[in-house]
């Protein structure tokens, strides 16, 4: 059933919008929605979940936005909302959470005085094998290593985490390599 | 035509509210582009050229403006965008000019007590609960204003920040719960 509502959304994508391209095996289990002018490529056997029925959503504010993921992500009820270029590795992980390069995405009619002191927009690169837990937030300037574990409700603003480490809180910080935690816990 | 259709909307918005809503009080220059949903029996009042839209993507959401009990009281200021907000009143909000609020959620009341039967809170008091929002502050998506805050002017609440105490003007907030990121 999947696979089947899959192959529909690239056969609509990839052939009536050319700013879309999606690899093959391609398993959709809830709505896809893809608006905007910029770029947007999905890599080959990505699966979309249903996570509170809200499936996966990918908006482009600019032209030069450029939103691109790699291959095997599973996909639940993630939204991206970019101006700049946002890049997800192979094989990642996503629960419901909102990944978003900029503050404000509606603010060209506040005042000029205000707008400046806003931070500007910046791209988001996760590694592969990532995984982000349900509630998370991944703001403008962030950059997560591979193999790293990003806990639920956590947040995180213009930083860089090493690979293989547990990033907890809002705001979040790197709180142990995973390599230390699992000998704590007696799983290595 | 998009324009020009979200003025039609608000004007017809507005003269529904002076025949039926006598509580609901609506200024010149009001543009609906997604659904606007005013409940219960408190006075609301909006200033002029305000804006009510959705957001981008998610059909499901839009601006809800609530009061809880008749005396309640809600202002909003003159040029106010409102992207999919929610707002609750039970006592008293003050919202002002030139704000911008994203996908958040404002209330003044926490809804139930903390005892084992959940009923109606009663150390809530108005003046203690108001909560005031500035001039030029920008609300941004899924935080939420919780009772008793008073927000200054110029003020940037960060996405996803919760703010529970209130906050100086000029100020940078993020976190939960929320706490200066920067101050010029």
């Amino acid at each position: 059933m999947g696979l089947i509502r899959g192959t529909s959304y690239f056969i609509f994508y990839n052939y009536v919008k050319r700013n879309i391209k999606i690899g093959f095996p391609f398993l959709a289990n809830a709505k896809v929605r893809i608006i905007g002018p910029g770029t947007v490529s999905i890599g080959k056997g990505c699966i979309v979940l249903k996570n509170q029925f809200k499936g996966l959503t990918i908006i482009t504010f600019s032209r030069n936005a450029k939103v691109i993921i790699g291959d095997k992500c599973a996909l639940g009820g993630t939204t991206i909302r970019s101006f700049g270029i946002v890049k997800i590795g192979n094989k990642a992980m996503t629960a419901i959470s909102l990944i978003q390069d900029s503050f404000y995405m509606n603010c060209d009619k506040i005042g000029e005085e205000i707008k400046r002191r806003i931070p500007p927009s910046k791209n988001i690169s996760l590694g592969t094998n990532v995984w982000l837990g349900e509630g998370s937030f991944v703001m403008n300037g962030s950059e997560i290593g591979d193999d790293s574990v990003l806990s639920s409700g956590s947040w995180c603003y213009d930083a860089s985490y090493h690979d293989y480490v547990l990033i907890m809180g809002n705001p979040a910080r790197s709180v142990m390599p995973i390599d230390k935690l699992l000998r704590l816990k007696g799983e290595i | 035509m998009r324009e020009f259709l979200a003025r039609m909307r608000g004007s017809i918005f507005i003269f529904t509210c002076k025949i039926a809503r006598k509580n609901v009080k609506i200024a010149r220059g009001l543009r609906i582009y997604k659904k606007l949903k005013v409940t219960g029996k408190g006075s609301i009042e909006i200033g002029e050229n305000c804006r009510v839209c959705g957001i981008k993507g998610d059909s499901s959401q839009y601006v809800c403006l609530e009061t809880l009990s008749p005396t309640a009281v809600m202002r909003i200021g003159n040029n106010v965008s409102l992207y999919a907000a929610r707002i609750a009143a039970k006592y008293q909000i003050v919202i002002g000019d030139d704000v911008l609020i994203e996908e958040a959620g404002i209330m003044d009341t926490d809804f139930h007590s903390i005892a084992r039967d959940r009923g109606i809170p009663l150390s809530e008091k108005g003046d203690k609960c108001r909560v005031v929002v500035g001039n030029r502050v920008c609300i941004g998506a899924r935080s939420s204003i919780l009772k008793g805050t008073t927000i200054g002017d110029d003020v940037i609440v960060a996405p996803g920040s919760i703010v529970t105490m209130s906050v100086k003007s000029g100020y940078m907030v993020a976190g939960n719960p929320a706490k200066a990121l920067a101050h010029e």
